[in-house]
């Protein structure tokens, strides 16, 4: 229930509790989707809702920074790092939701209990840390197990939860005193201190919060009182919803034919995340001929159509679901270097790398998989059949599930030549993307299905994650990009840029004004939305 | 009823039942329907204006255009012509169907005609057997079995089958139970034919009539299946164009890209429906023979 409608039922001096069951007129309703499902304990985050949940009803002690790569504060308003102890200074007087303050143990607890899960983020913390511990109530302190300049970043990744809320409603479970860290009771409440508080969830249909009234942040102009977040919308439905103006924003996931058909009506506009953190990338397995071969695979990134593939995902003038890519790196990390060349298709300078490779095309066939939940990527398999096929390859374009794909690529001898998988950095920080890519040191994973194996670039990788001057980090990045740009273990094929569909009454601050665009799946911030009447 | 020992269908006064199916013009009807669509199917490469648009292939310039004047249905999401893609998703489909339908008929004709005939323990095993895969859902009964399978078209072929040989099983073991006891078998019995004698050459054929009926109506009950299979995602794999696929890939451009899914829609209901006209045409013929 909001203050208007409070104010307004004490002017009328109703006896309480009965406006509590009114509506109220002027209550700020925002309404969104996501799919499939929506998890609120932020130990077992993982997807995209999932993040806008915990960014909504959790607070971190760090924030993806507005406007470029790192981190700005949040709980935190400085910290100290010599690359192995990080020691933040916290907020004085944050209230999480119960009422309870937040300090330095609920920091502690809450990387105790994401570690001891072992669920979602946990992995960007487990086994890297040595010892957490308040040293007072407003002052935490980490020590590592080494120097690792990406734990700062990592932050954004670990909410604060109420250690005291979480312990009341603990039963019986494997964490010893912990209980189940009321593993089971988290999924359905929540223990945060976040400008939203859950009012009711199901993870298979709706989240609904309303607004926490005393947010140490405050609220902007318009803020909405109740937001109904929901999931698994099929995207006709999501169509239908926006189109009557029964529905505010929807989820990423329509096709570009679609969202370009609701921008031409009345009453709906488009909002853009700059991208910067996802990158489409085709990998290229390193490791079975002809690919084993650096010539072959230049070839393939000098033939893909990358004009093509960028017109598939084309909105209108202003919008695209994709931009070029420069390297591996996407453009929202640190690293990232504007003065290379955009990739483009170039067929002479694709026959000249061929020449030099060792293998013959006619006779080395090239499987090519899809994956089959994303139907949009046959196109962009086609695109490449086509392309390579003008090489002279054979080429075989497969269907395959992604039980099966994510499976097949984790082995030299199963991967594809060639399958689009698309990788985002989880934190604002160039190594939670490129070291599981490209490391020799990680077991392979589906992000790995290049196999690349490069003293050169497993040099770089290590270099980046132990040196803790910004700047000498962002000359080891722009080289580590260079690099791989040359061994192509991947076409580089498009940067990810989700386009949401709107309707006019709503404003998004962080999407409408670069200067406050953070990194993608960060930018829905509810109490920034405006919602006009 | 035909004579005892006569080989297929009735061939004293087959006019009768020629005149009453051509008498009725809802069977005319969907007889032409199926007599155009076998047609396309047979002569794909020859009436679609862009064969080469069932492979993979994409123009990506022409992608999910209206129906026009190139592309009369308009296109899908690679640009591929629809009107091509439907005429080829119904050669398809008329293959998978035959195929289900030589394969399930025969084994449900024999299991009926043995337990029909036997009776007893046979009888007994034999058609709690049938049971056990009529008490399943067909749909749930085909899935479960795609699921363990890779979804090709010959394993979505061999689901259909195992889900559709017991409706055989279950109507031709009631013809046989009641001409079992007619003189005709009886007087084979006493003269000391054979039991393959009597199944096949004395009970039948006639049995026949039911059995052509029946096949005709599953002709388009077994395209809806596939189809059905196919937008769950079980079916035929991309690129074969496939009805059911069509539709479902198109349903998330609805409405605004209406054609890709309501084309292929209206494909499958008009063939579901002429093979239906005409079994019911054919089931009037042979009552009116009868």
């Amino acid at each position: 229930m909001n203050f208007r409608a409070r104010a307004l039922a004490s002017a009328f001096i109703l006896a309480s509790p009965v406006w509590l069951a009114t509506p109220s007129f002027a209550e700020r309703i925002l309404r969104l989707d996501e799919s499939p499902i929506g998890e609120i304990d932020p130990a077992k985050a993982t997807d995209y809702a999932d993040t806008v949940l915990a960014v909504n009803i959790y607070d971190t002690l760090v924030f993806p920074k507005a406007g470029g790569p790192g981190v700005q504060p949040l709980l935190a308003t400085e910290w100290t790092t010599d690359g192995k102890t990080f020691t933040f200074k916290l907020k004085d007087g944050v209230k999480f939701h119960s009422g309870n303050s937040l300090t330095a143990d609920d920091v502690v607890f809450s990387l105790n209990r994401m570690i001891a899960m072992g669920q979602g983020f946990s992995s960007l913390f487990a086994g890297r840390v040595e010892k957490a511990e308040a040293i007072d109530p407003l002052t935490v302190k980490f020590t590592l197990t080494e120097p690792y300049a990406p734990f700062l970043a990592a932050l954004v990744r670990l909410p604060i939860v109420d250690s005291k809320t979480v312990m009341a409603n603990k039963v019986d479970g494997k964490y010893g005193e912990f209980g189940d860290y009321a593993d089971a009771w988290m999924s359905a409440h929540d223990a945060g201190s976040g400008a939203y508080k859950v009012e009711s969830q199901n993870p298979q249909s709706e989240t609904v919060m309303v607004k926490f009234p005393d947010y140490f942040l405050g609220f902007g102009e318009n803020a909405p009182d109740k937001v109904r977040y929901r999931y698994g919308i099929e995207a006709p439905t999501v169509r239908a919803l926006m189109s009557r103006g029964e529905h505010d924003i929807a989820d990423l996931w329509l096709p570009p034919e679609v969202i370009r058909a609701l921008a031409a009506e009345k009453g709906i506009k488009l909002a853009s995340e700059a991208g910067g953190a996802t990158g489409e990338y085709i990998k290229l397995n390193t490791t079975r001929a002809p690919l084993d071969d650096v010539h072959c695979r230049r070839a393939l990134t000098y033939a893909f159509d990358y004009a093509t593939a960028l017109k598939i995902l084309k909105i209108d003038d202003k919008y695209a679901q994709g931009i070029p890519m420069k390297g591996p790196l996407p453009s929202g990390l640190l690293g990232y270097d504007k003065s290379l060349p955009d990739y483009q298709q170039d067929m002479a300078k694709a026959k000249e790398e061929l020449a030099q490779c060792k293998y013959d095309p006619k006779t080395s066939p090239l499987d090519i998989a899809w994956i089959a939940e994303v139907p949009a990527r046959e196109r962009i398999a086609l695109l490449m059949q086509a392309s390579f096929s003008q090489l002279g390859f054979p080429v075989k374009v497969i269907k395959t599930p992604w039980a099966l794909v994510s499976e097949q690529v984790t082995k030299p001898d199963t991967a594809p030549h060639a399958v689009e998988i698309a990788v985002a950095a989880v934190t604002p920080d160039p190594d939670s993307l490129l070291y599981n890519m490209f490391s020799s040191k990680v077991p392979p994973t589906w992000m790995s299905a290049e196999h690349l194996k490069d003293a050169k670039v497993d040099e770089l990788l290590e270099a980046g994650r132990s040196e803790p001057d910004e700047a000498k980090r962002e000359a080891i990045y722009k080289e580590l990009n260079t690099v791989l740009r040359d061994l192509a273990p991947d076409i580089n094929a498009y940067e990810f840029t989700g386009v949401y569909t709107v309707r006019d009454a709503i404003g998004i601050p962080a999407l409408e004004d670069k200067s406050k665009q953070t990194l993608d799946n960060f930018n829905l911030v509810f109490r920034n939305i405006s919602v006009a009447e | 009823m035909s004579e005892p020992g006569s080989p297929v269908l009735p061939k004293r006064g087959g006019s009768k039942a020629v005149a009453a199916y051509f008498g009725n013009p809802l069977s005319v009807g969907g007889l032409l329907i199926v007599v155009v669509i076998v047609m396309l199917a047979a002569l794909a490469d020859y009436v679609t204006p862009f064969p080469d648009h069932v492979g993979p292939i994409g123009d990506f310039a022409a992608m999910n255009t209206g129906p026009g004047e190139t592309y009369k249905l308009g296109t899908d999401t690679m640009g591929r012509d629809l009107f091509t893609r439907i005429i080829f998703g119904y050669r398809l489909s008329l293959i998978m169907a035959v195929v289900v339908l030589a394969i399930a008929t025969p084994i449900g004709v024999i299991v009926g005609l043995v337990a029909g005939y036997k009776g007893g323990w046979t009888d007994y095993v034999l058609m709690r057997l049938t049971d056990v895969f009529l008490a399943v859902p067909p749909l749930v009964l085909a899935m479960a079995i795609m699921g363990f399978l890779e979804p090709t078209l010959m394993n979505g072929m061999l689901a259909i089958t195992a889900m559709w040989w017991p409706w055989y099983a279950r109507l031709i073991y009631n013809v046989t139970r009641a001409e079992a006891q007619e003189g005709y078998v009886l007087a084979a019995e006493t003269v000391g034919a054979s039991t393959a004698h009597i199944l096949f050459r004395e009970i039948l054929p006639n049995c026949w009539p039911s059995i052509l009926t029946k096949m005709t109506l599953d002709v388009g009950f077994v395209i809806l299946m596939a189809s059905s299979l196919s937008f769950l995602g079980l079916g035929v794999q991309p690129p074969t164009p496939d009805l059911g696929s069509m539709v479902a890939d198109g349903a998330k451009y609805m409405p605004d890209a209406w054609w890709l899914s309501l084309w292929p829609a209206i494909a499958i209901l008009l063939v579901v429906l002429g093979f239906n006209l005409v079994g019911d045409g054919l089931r009037e013929a042979f009552e009116a023979e009868g």
